[in-house]
């Protein structure tokens, strides 16, 4: 049986009043490529945080690799790239200097990883030598990503990665996602808006709602299970199978959302329903909100 | 024999439908079209992955499905190639199964419109004389 790598029980994040994560259980298996998904607001940095014990819970545990978050060994952390969502740390220093600094911390450092990055990313002799805060934002998140790529990490944890990002920029992350990490077998969870980048590396989706995993499964399977039935309220009154939730619109007719409800429980081509098939846009629209 | 290269491909995202599908009914349509060819050679994983920007566990997804269904073979050593069984061997049963995307698109149009399938049917038989 494989373990988890990244294994979240019952934890609870609230700011103030407001509830952040109620009681998530999450689990990320090795080898999985999974993106997380939720509206603006709904706490994926500070789960993605909490999962990496950069902050503290309420209440629940995390553990990675087996240790407690809240005390991993240097040797567990070694094994962990993060690329948070905007870093201020380290501003006044140059990309080189904060490469450099970076190695001393870690036993393993793939010089030739990050050469390579900063040659196609752009990074000529005079970027490398400016201090971090006069870069541009997407600069900046780039040289984020080659610092947590640097030291070839088991587990690659990104909050965004892409948002500052031109669509050229995005593509050559994709391109270094998927030969230099993907191929490695490494584990990545990664956050994003940017649905189609999603569709192309990750195969399993989790969304983030009300402080909970609200659905999670593979990326092909929730394409293909998932379907809106659409129809008169007096035809819908009865639970569909792998029915997550119905909206009633003001004329009366009742939207289903159904996910992997082979034939719905409906009898086949019941007049005036309508099933269609969802793309991720619509299922992140269902689903969230 | 041709050896494709990756760029035969194209898929789109934002689709309802998943791209390892979108990948298999591209290359039975291209093979049923006679544009890929009993032994021709198909872009690596690792092409494709590159070319399109995508997981290479899609792609192999999709090579696997193909494989299963008899459209590609692995080649010994290294490879897939086009199956021996050419396009048209394939029976008209296999053919008509790619026709099923579009004639069910056309279908869930026709709940729309609240059709019966007598309507329906004579209207595509209708359809088929005036292409014949």
């Amino acid at each position: 049986m494989t373990t988890a790598i990244i294994q979240s029980a019952a934890i609870s994040k609230h700011f103030g009043s407001a509830t952040i994560l109620n009681g998530l259980d999450w689990q990320i298996m090795p080898g999985q490529v999974i993106g997380l998904l939720g509206r603006n607001g709904a706490g994926k940095s500070t789960l993605l945080e909490c999962l990496l014990g950069l902050r503290e819970t309420d209440s629940g545990a995390v553990r990675i690799y087996g240790e407690d978050v809240s005390q991993l060994s240097d040797a567990t952390r070694a094994r962990i790239g993060y690329v948070p969502q905007k870093s201020d740390l380290f501003e006044w220093m140059t990309p080189r200097q904060m490469l450099a600094y970076f190695k001393a911390l870690y036993p393993r450092w793939n010089d030739a990883k990050v050469d390579g990055l900063l040659a196609r990313w752009g990074f000529d002799k005079l970027m490398q030598n400016k201090a971090i805060s006069k870069l541009s934002g997407g600069e900046q998140q780039r040289l984020s990503i080659i610092r947590a790529l640097a030291h070839d990490p088991e587990l690659l944890v990104l909050d965004e990665p892409v948002s500052a990002l031109d669509p050229v920029g995005r593509r050559e992350f994709l391109r270094e996602l998927i030969d230099g990490v993907i191929e490695r077998g490494t584990t990545v969870v990664f956050s994003t808006h940017i649905l189609s980048d999603l569709e192309r590396v990750a195969l399993d989706l989790a969304f983030l709602k009300d402080g909970r995993i609200a659905l999670q499964g593979r990326l092909d399977e929730l394409l293909e299970g998932a379907r809106r039935v659409v129809g008169p309220a007096a035809l819908l009154d009865k639970p569909l199978v792998g029915e997550l939730r119905r909206q009633r619109a003001q004329d009366g007719t009742v939207s289903v959302l159904t996910c992997g409800g082979v034939g719905h429980g409906l009898p086949a081509g019941t007049a005036g329903v309508r099933v269609e098939p969802l793309s991720l846009e619509d299922l992140f629209i269902e689903v969230t909100q | 024999m041709t050896n494709h290269a990756a760029h035969l491909f194209s898929i789109a995202t934002g689709s309802s439908e998943p791209i390892y599908r979108q990948l298999v009914d591209q290359v039975k349509r291209l093979v049923a079209a006679g544009q890929m060819a009993p032994g021709d050679g198909m872009p690596s994983v690792r092409d494709v992955a590159q070319a399109l920007a995508l997981n290479p566990m899609t792609v192999s997804k999709a090579y696997s499905l193909l494989e299963m269904e008899g459209v590609l073979n692995r080649r010994r050593g290294m490879g897939m190639e086009v199956a021996a069984r050419a396009a048209p061997a394939q029976s008209a049963q296999e053919r008509a199964e790619l026709l099923r995307p579009t004639l069910e698109r056309a279908a869930m149009e026709a709940r729309q419109l609240e059709l019966d399938s007598d309507t329906v049917l004579s209207l595509f038989i209708q359809i088929l004389k005036e292409q014949a």
